[in-house]
């Protein structure tokens, strides 16, 4: 999911750090201050999910967590998925410093978008609703994310837009199981931890 | 038309016929002597004493970067690729380095991942008195083993450290 230095062309770039850079703004502005360590938590597991590899068939990839953390966090996502991007291009090498807007954008936008979209079906009492919004979270969330990094390579080059489309379609297996990861996670947190599922907004 | 009127005329037939039956012939004998001459160059081959550098490139989840672009850049000409082609089955790119210096070994896939190698090549390598300079110099950019679990904790350590002088911030 992570975009490597040397793809993207200058105007891609600066809209990625647009993006990034309006998103990171509005969720510290959102974000209560006794939350943060609430944060820090959700960033670590994301910044530590890059390892966890999922072997799907011949091909393997690893988990991203998108949904998750759109559902824990909200606009809170935007600074968190930053700071772990930041880390993971410094000490891991993957991606890189000046595609760190374009890689926020990718990952952090259909976060916020799930925590908007599904948000209020998660904290449901109905167990179904929920599960099934948790893994729709999860599930189009990766989507989202690839048609977004898709995005940033057609704008770049014209010539990957077919790219595009086979970034989307290589990225359904791994959906279904971050769908699947998102749906035990918010079951898993509604038993032992419910307060977690209710974002970190200022109220 | 009479006998002696014919005599030149036919003589000039006979002539043109034969003048041009020899240079068929010779064009044939021409043709037979050299095979292909007038089409195409002669090939062959051999196997080739200079050394080559083999790089094997790989994603983070362990596969293999098998079949994608790759292009070598010599240190002498950093903006046109020295060689051009696609990695192996197993992610392997092999090239003949003939400048001393950092050369560098691209690999992009085709959703956003590239791999930028740096490989020193020294002067002992080239003229082969060493064995092993260049594989042992070139490093890994994904860290492995005990550098990756501490490069993790150093991250988790870091962003914990961040939330801790957020709230120390807010407590001031």
């Amino acid at each position: 999911m992570h975009i490597s230095e040397g793809f993207l062309s200058a105007p891609a770039l600066a809209a990625g750090w647009t993006v990034a850079g309006a998103g990171v703004a509005w969720g510290l502005k959102k974000m209560d201050a006794e939350e943060v360590v609430k944060v820090s938590m959700a960033s670590s597991v994301f910044f530590l999910a890059s390892l966890v590899n999922v072997k799907l068939g011949p091909s393997a990839t690893h988990l991203s967590l998108i949904g998750p953390m759109g559902l824990l966090l909200g606009w809170a996502s935007f600074p968190a998925i930053f700071t772990a991007l930041l880390l993971q291009a410094v000490l891991f090498q993957f991606g890189g410093l000046l595609v760190l807007g374009a890689n926020t954008a990718s990952m952090a936008t259909p976060a916020v978008c799930a925590y908007l979209i599904f948000g209020r079906a998660v904290r449901s009492q109905n167990l179904n609703l929920s599960a099934a919004a948790a893994f729709a979270a999860g599930f189009l969330s990766v989507l989202a994310s690839a048609l977004l990094v898709g995005s940033w390579l057609s704008i770049s080059d014209p010539d990957m837009a077919l790219t595009a489309k086979s970034i989307f379609v290589a990225h359904v297996p791994i959906a279904a199981v971050e769908g699947a990861a998102a749906l035990f996670i918010t079951l898993f947190l509604k038993r032992a931890f419910p307060d977690m599922l209710m974002g970190v907004d200022r109220r | 038309m009479t006998k002696s009127r014919m005599a030149p005329l036919c003589a000039g037939i006979i002539g043109l016929f034969s003048s041009t039956g020899l240079a068929v012939t010779a064009s044939l004998l021409l043709a037979l002597a050299m095979p292909g001459a007038a089409t195409a160059h002669g090939v062959g081959y051999r196997i080739s004493s200079k050394r080559a550098v083999t790089l094997e490139f790989y994603y983070s989840t362990g596969e293999t970067m098998a079949y994608l672009e790759a292009k070598a850049y010599s240190p002498a000409d950093e903006k046109n690729a020295f060689q051009s082609g696609r990695t192996d089955e197993f992610g392997r790119v092999s090239f003949v380095p003939d400048f001393e210096g950092e050369w560098r070994v691209v690999v992009k896939d085709e959703e956003g991942h590239m791999a930028d190698a740096v490989v020193p090549v020294t002067s002992e390598f080239l003229s082969g008195v060493s064995e092993n300079g260049v594989s042992a110099a070139v490093q890994s950019g994904f860290p492995q083993g005990v550098d990756l679990v501490l490069r993790a904790l150093l991250g988790v350590s870091a962003l914990f450290n961040i939330a801790v002088l957020a709230r120390l911030r807010k407590c001031i």
